[in-house]
């Protein structure tokens, strides 16, 4: 293997979609219609396939004869540029949770492209009646390009642009039918929602910036647990907003990106209405890989999070978790259905980051992205084979017509209502992830005592075995050691955190009712209860909502004859799904989470955060968790079981429950009144604002300037009249008139004659002869006649 | 009754006088130019006079008449090509005619 090889051939998976792009922007047109989508495939995914799969095989092979966390280490730098002092580094960060990103986005997004294939023969691709397919395939490609840049940024300036371009594609693509008002409305929307948390995460890069000195991830991390060391830099600031630290304002104001991006709580409105893009749209970007991006970014800066920043995460993702779950009861469009279940979903990824559960959370995103991408794929089909209809009451009995999207879409149903049997092996996806995140949450919420007091003390740096990922004692620990050593020196000076780590023997395949590592907190307050409580209620929601969706659309007996009879599916389209199905058994078992937990060691090293195996288990939490592990395991078929209870047979218990219960029916219809509200406050304030100070502008700004005009209308009429045409002009034209008069008189004696002339002339000789006879000559000629007469 | 200076300015005033009258009456421009004659002359006429008398032994005044009469041929030599040239254009001599360039 030579040097960096892994880092170029990321690095190539990343460029050929900008390649691809290059090619569909300028050639796209010449392609014509499905060889442009094809290009788009291969070239834009399918090269980025090939490279992760390649580097995926390759790296588990590095994990396992330990040389991972060398080559993590000494992954490639290039110095690019100096920020004033502090140095720009563009390079790939190379480690577990990398690959497993990578190869989850590469994967979903190839099948997910092919699909767009199928999706847009049936679609209309005329915008303003000209075609834009080959543009389709052209923004798909540079989301490719954003997304995989995203993943591999080793720099959090890189991160952030790409983050940006991310939002740049999901703009391009939200609106891509422009025409359609409602479509480029929904654009805008997510744009400017996605700018207020950009704005957030601004700010948190700024600090980075000002008080780490660096915005490579590694290294700030570094400097980070050095200044918390030292109480230097951010740890030796006394400013505080809300009762906040300078650290935790940097943590929650990288978060707010997080925000934006993946859809939390405020700012959670936009990712309903981007359903307006096309549906493998909404599958690729929307459901399963850039609104995952936000969770990615909280896990890559895990590292300079704080209790308190931690905490203000949970509260935003228990929050999103429950009360976009509740709004996914309502919902009759299919689409939109699964758009608040992702929301809710996206709440339980951030939640558990915000406990601390970082593997969970990371192994939530992964396994969701499969089925969730899956779940819209199916969406698009039937919304295809249904002529565009959306409306979920207007379908029913669907999987007599298409089965395989009907069944594919039940093991994604299965798979996000967390399906599986407790206390073992079998499940599906969202049964271990999801249940992991709970049981954090559970031990963050009410054993954070026994932890504090057991799990301290048990920390030694020798101790490191339950990290070890496939051997353990392999050289493979050689990075926990690493990640060890100068946490036991802080523990030592009572350090603030702890956590729990792994228990699962990673190499296995996850067993329900285990958690995993968890970062908890030492002089921190436990979980507030109701977060774990609303969580687990959500557990329990998920399964409804999720049924009933399925059974409105693919059981029960049709509801509008229409619909169903031209109902059909086709093979370019559920050959993804299949993959993709397939890809969510294979998700929830082997491959990401053991990667994921391999990359917890290093990438949840802070500085604040105590490694345990967690071992120290007392009975009295094995006997809690046990309840737990049933009751969070068992959710599912109580969903189950209300859902079918109601929708089994039509509509017609759902409509009395709707009318008993109006009032909280008209609360969710409305989505709790946030986009009234946001109108109200933001953009009526805007136009409020907008009206002040035009009339502002109006009587204050513009009286001054009317005044002044008016002032310079009277100067300029006073110079331009009085001045003007009476001075200056009266000047010139007096010039003019005097000589006029002055030459008609002197014109007279000028005859032209030579004879007038000389008499003139012999004339004014004569007078002047006279003149000087008079007056010198006589006086003298009286006087001195006798000398004259000497002459 | 010895010849003294008031003689040669009698004649020479005299002399002036026939010229200037000449110039003013005349408008053939031969005439003109034999009254211009005449009034070059009569100053030659004092300047010799007032040399012989004023100034004896000295030769200034012949001199400077000397002059006059060089510039006088050259003046009639040009004087009476324009006469030509006149001439030759408006078949006349008639210096009221030529008002050509009168504005």
């Amino acid at each position: 293997m030579a040097e960096h090889s892994y880092e170029f051939i990321l690095a190539l998976g990343v460029l050929s979609p900008l390649v691809s792009f290059w090619l569909l922007v300028f050639f796209g047109p010449r392609l014509g219609k499905p060889l442009a989508g094809w290009t788009g495939v291969f070239l834009g995914m399918g090269v980025p396939l090939a490279c992760a799969t390649y580097v995926l095989v390759g790296w588990l092979d590095a994990v396992e004869t330990g040389e991972a966390a060398a080559l993590t280490a000494s992954a490639f730098r290039w110095h690019w540029a100096n920020i004033g002092s502090v140095p720009v580094t563009i390079g790939v960060k190379l480690d577990s949770l990398t690959v497993a990103m990578y190869f989850m986005v590469t994967f979903i997004a190839f099948w997910i492209f092919f699909f767009s294939v199928g999706y847009m023969a049936g679609h209309s691709d005329e915008v303003d009646h000209q075609s834009k397919y080959h543009r389709f395939f052209a923004y798909l490609s540079l989301f490719g390009f954003s997304m995989l840049g995203l993943v591999v940024s080793s720099s959090l300036l890189f991160l952030f642009i790409f983050w940006e371009l991310v939002g740049l594609c999901s703009y391009l693509l939200i609106g891509f039918y422009f025409d359609r008002q409602y479509a480029s409305r929904a654009a805008m929307k997510a744009f400017i929602t996605n700018r207020v948390g950009d704005f957030g995460f601004l700010i948190g890069l700024m600090l980075v910036f000002l008080h780490l000195g660096t915005l490579d991830l590694d290294e700030a991390a570094r400097k980070f647990a050095q200044q918390y060391a030292a109480g230097t830099g951010l740890f030796a600031s006394t400013y505080t907003l809300f009762g906040w630290s300078l650290a935790t304002i940097m943590g929650v104001g990288l978060f707010c990106g997080a925000m934006g991006k993946s859809a939390q709580f405020p700012l959670h409105v936009w990712l309903p209405d981007a359903m307006a893009g096309p549906t493998p749209v909404s599958a690729l970007i929307h459901a399963a890989t850039m609104v995952a991006a936000g969770v990615y970014l909280v896990a890559r800066v895990f590292r300079l999070m704080t209790p308190d920043a931690l905490m203000f995460i949970a509260t935003i993702g228990c929050l999103t978790l429950f009360l976009m779950a509740l709004i996914a009861i309502v919902q009759t469009d299919i689409k939109k259905c699964l758009a608040y279940s992702t929301l809710s979903q996206l709440g339980y990824m951030i939640f558990g980051m915000g406990c601390g559960a970082w593997i969970a959370a990371l192994f939530h995103l992964i396994t969701h992205a499969f089925f969730k991408a899956m779940l819209f794929l199916g969406s698009g089909q039937v919304i295809e084979g249904c002529h565009h209809e959306q409306d979920m009451r207007k379908m029913g009995g669907l999987i007599r017509k298409m089965p395989v999207t009907g069944f594919t879409f039940l093991i994604g149903v299965l798979a996000i209502a967390g399906f599986g049997i407790p206390g073992t092996h079998f499940g599906l996806g969202g049964f271990f992830s999801k249940d992991e995140i709970l049981a954090v949450a559970y031990a963050r919420a009410f054993e954070w005592n026994e932890f504090k007091k057991h799990e301290v003390h048990k920390t030694s740096p020798t101790h490191s075995g339950g990290h070890a990922l496939f051997e353990p004692g392999a050289p493979a620990t050689g990075g926990v050691a690493m990640a060890t050593a100068p946490r036991v020196h802080e523990v030592e000076a009572g350090v603030d955190f702890l956590l729990v780590s792994d228990p699962v023997p990673a190499a296995k395949p996850p067993r329900h009712g285990e958690f995993g590592k968890a970062a908890i907190f030492k002089n921190t307050k436990p979980l507030p209860n109701w977060m774990f409580y609303l969580a687990l209620v959500t557990a329990y929601v998920t399964p409804f909502y999720m049924m009933r969706c399925w059974w409105m659309t693919f059981m029960g007996r049709p509801r509008d004859e229409h619909v169903h009879h031209h109902a059909h599916e086709s093979a370019l389209m559920y050959i993804p799904l299949l993959v993709l199905a397939a890809g969510t058994f294979v998700s929830s078992y082997f491959l990401f989470r053991p990667l994921i937990a391999d990359a917890a060691v290093a990438a949840t090293a802070a500085p604040m955060v105590q490694a345990t195996d967690g071992t120290a288990d007392t009975e009295a939490i094995h006997a809690a968790h046990h309840w737990l592990m049933y009751g969070v395991g068992g959710a599912f078929v109580v969903g189950f079981f209300f859902a079918l209870v109601i929708y089994a047979r039509g509509l017609a218990i759902a409509g009395a429950i709707k009318r008993t219960f109006w009032p909280v029916h008209a609360l969710l219809e409305h989505k709790y009144f946030f986009d009234e509200v946001y109108d109200f406050l933001w953009v009526n304030g805007c136009l409020v604002v907008a009206k002040i100070s035009r009339f502002i502008d109006t009587w204050f700004v513009d009286l001054v300037f009317n005044i002044l005009a008016s002032a310079t209308e009277r100067l300029a009429a006073f110079s331009g009249l009085i001045l003007d045409q009476h001075g200056v002009d009266g000047i010139v034209n007096g010039v003019a008139d005097t000589s006029l008069m002055v030459s008609d008189v002197v014109r007279g004696p000028q005859t032209g004659r030579i004879r007038n002339y000389v008499l003139f002339a012999a004339g004014v000789a004569a007078i002047l002869l006279i003149t000087m006879i008079v007056w010198y000559a006589a006086p003298s000629m009286a006087t001195a006649t006798p000398s004259g007469g000497s002459i | 009754m010895a010849i003294g200076l008031t003689h040669y300015l009698v004649i020479a005033a005299v002399l002036f006088a026939g010229g200037l009258f000449t110039m003013m009456t005349k408008r053939n421009a031969i005439g003109i130019l034999i009254g211009v004659e005449l009034v070059l002359n009569s100053a030659n006429v004092n300047l010799v006079a007032f040399d012989r008398y004023l100034g004896p032994g000295r030769i200034d005044g012949q001199i400077t008449a000397i002059f006059v009469i060089v510039l006088a041929a050259a003046e009639a030599a040009l004087a009476v090509g324009i006469c030509i040239n006149v001439y030759k254009n408006l078949a006349t001599v008639d210096v009221d005619r030529a008002a050509q360039l009168q504005g």
